[in-house]
């Protein structure tokens, strides 16, 4: 069975024209997906955990739903600090149900965006954001910059999607049109195809904006010879490509957001997009990468006034990053119990981290065995949003987007387990 | 010696991420991309191994030659190799030092760990599929 026009559910960039082929429930074939997507969607029904698992002893054991259910909530509500971390790989129904839960318990709630975009966040809420959708890039963008990132590998088909290789409605010829500026630490793919490639030294970002901004504003006089390893002629040809452009896009990537400065940083660019935008249109989009970790943020916003990392311990939402953020609470060792939905912590959180939430009861709702699986006392498999679940996601520029299903493997979603967690929860705490 | 200790995504990376458990994603997740001159410095060769000392541990890695690595820095795909080595610190943001970490490396005839070596390490039990079925 061929379905068409389907939704990737990998990156921020959810390409929306998938063509997957099935047989029974095997997919055979995958057309128009990168190669992340391709492996996601053609790995559908491989490596899932057949059922909830409990740690026993030294041991694991198969479980139902209903016993693991009843565990998490168990747990959850034994807890003094609870934390629910993850919710950037799952649909937003999910994530509305989690801080309802969170609000509850009066625990705290964190997705990945601490450990990616979250300094960009900060930045934005500091000076807002100059964004637009990325159907305006596609079509009117004549500049573009990669800064900190390398999409070639994290979002290969960003560039055939939206920037340098895709046709502009305002454009002639786009390809030849469009001028691309890759900054980096390192020279990595994206950088070997870059019109202008500045390598700055680590650390060196927030130097380098301050002085594109001097120059772009008339001050070039301020700026010395070189600037974190980048030539001040370079600068100037630099900003001199940004004011000529008729619509510039600036994209960004972690390698900003985890530098020396952070959200300074962001602060930084954003700055220079506004100061840019007095000569020419301009725009800033952060390259966002689980599916809907951008929906993460929008859904915690709507429902607690902060993007992220709300702690609720005060009875209301309390928000203050490096203090209510994941990774801090568990270097610290303050929460008792741990919720980890559509996330690998495992993998990705300092050694510190994962150290205690081997010693405190952690669940994990997610569909495959990964690294976190031998961290916590019970997992719980279910379906995959964009695979075997439909739901809502938001793509990296804020445009929600429906994400279709093309499979049945009868898994519950993780909205139906987190709702019944729930359910269990409010028996205690709102009977 | 000491390096400045980068990581980030990788295509191979990214293309293990739904089947972490296999082999494809632990090659993928312990290469030591570095610069070939400070291949030599080091006296290593495309695929040796490397002790990586960083403030949480250390942990072994194998040696990929990477012209575009600028001396002084090594790039290591994210993930559980990389972060094994991570301290908890976020200078008040949240956000670890996933880019900025200063390691010591030096060679070692050590072998590189397995994923589960290194959740073992910290606690974890492993899971594999036959032991519950």
């Amino acid at each position: 069975m061929i379905h068409t026009d389907m939704v990737c559910p990998f990156c921020g960039c959810l390409c929306d024209d998938i063509v997957v082929e099935t047989e029974g429930n095997a997919v055979v074939r995958v057309d128009n997906a990168c190669t992340l997507g391709t492996h996601k969607l053609m790995n559908a029904s491989m490596d899932r955990l057949k059922g909830p698992i409990m740690r026993d002893g030294a041991g694991w054991r198969d479980a139902t739903y209903d016993e693991a259910i009843e565990y998490a909530a168990g747990v959850l509500l034994d807890a003094d600090r609870p934390l629910l971390y993850g919710w950037s790989s799952t649909q937003g129904e999910a994530q509305g149900l989690g801080v309802s839960m969170a609000e509850l318990l009066g625990g705290v709630i964190d997705s990945t965006t601490s450990v990616c975009h979250g300094p960009s966040i900060l930045a934005i809420q500091e000076v807002g954001h100059p964004g637009c959708t990325l159907g305006q890039v596609k079509n009117r963008a004549d500049l573009i910059i990669y800064w900190g990132c390398n999409p070639t590998e994290a979002h290969p088909r960003h560039m055939s999607r939206y920037t340098t290789y895709a046709d502009g409605f305002f454009l002639q010829n786009s390809f030849r049109e469009r001028k691309l500026i890759v900054v980096d630490v390192r020279k990595t793919e994206t950088a070997s195809i870059a019109d202008e490639f500045v390598q700055i030294t680590p650390g060196g970002d927030y130097a380098v904006f301050s002085a594109l901004r001097a120059i772009v504003r008339g001050r070039g006089d301020v700026v010395p010879p070189t600037v974190a390893g980048v030539t001040k002629e370079q600068l100037e040809k630099i900003a001199e490509m940004c004011k000529s452009a008729k619509f510039g896009a600036f994209f960004f990537g972690v390698g900003l957001t985890m530098a020396p400065g952070r959200y300074k940083n962001i602060r930084n660019a954003i700055e220079l997009v506004d100061e840019l935008n007095r000569y020419t249109k301009f725009t800033l989009t952060p390259l966002r990468g689980h599916y809907n970790v951008y929906g993460s943020n929008e859904v915690f916003t709507w429902m607690t006034g902060y993007p992220y990392a709300v702690d609720f311990s005060r009875q209301i939402a309390f928000y203050n990053p490096g203090e209510t953020t994941a990774v801090d609470i568990l270097a610290r060792k303050e929460c008792d119990a741990c919720l980890i939905v559509a996330s690998d912590p495992g993998a990705h959180f300092p050694r510190k981290c994962l150290e205690h939430l081997t010693s405190i009861p952690t669940v994990l709702i997610d569909p495959a065995r990964t690294v976190t699986t031998p961290l916590c006392r019970c997992q719980i498999p279910t379906a995959v949003t964009g695979i075997d679940a439909s739901g809502t996601a938001y793509r990296m520029d804020g445009v929600p987007i429906h994400v279709k299903t093309f499979l049945d493997l009868g898994y519950p979603t993780d909205t139906e387990v987190i709702g019944r967690i729930f359910e269990k929860v409010q028996e205690v705490r709102h009977p | 010696m000491k390096f400045l200790f980068n990581t980030g995504r990788t295509a191979a990376q990214g293309i293990g991420l739904d089947r972490k458990a296999g082999a494809e994603y632990a090659r993928a997740t312990s290469r030591c991309m570095m610069n070939p001159v400070d291949m030599m410095d080091l006296d290593v060769e495309a695929g040796d191994h490397l002790q990586v000392r960083g403030p949480a541990g250390e942990v072994v890695l194998s040696v990929v030659p990477a012209e575009g690595t600028p001396r002084g820095m090594v790039f290591v795909p994210l993930g559980p190799y990389a972060n094994h080595i991570l301290g908890g610190e976020t200078h008040g943001t949240g956000m670890p030092d996933f880019k900025t970490m200063t390691v010591e490396i030096e060679p070692t005839l050590r072998e590189v760990p397995t994923v589960a070596d290194l959740m073992d390490e910290i606690g974890g039990a492993a899971y594999s599929p036959e032991e519950t079925s």
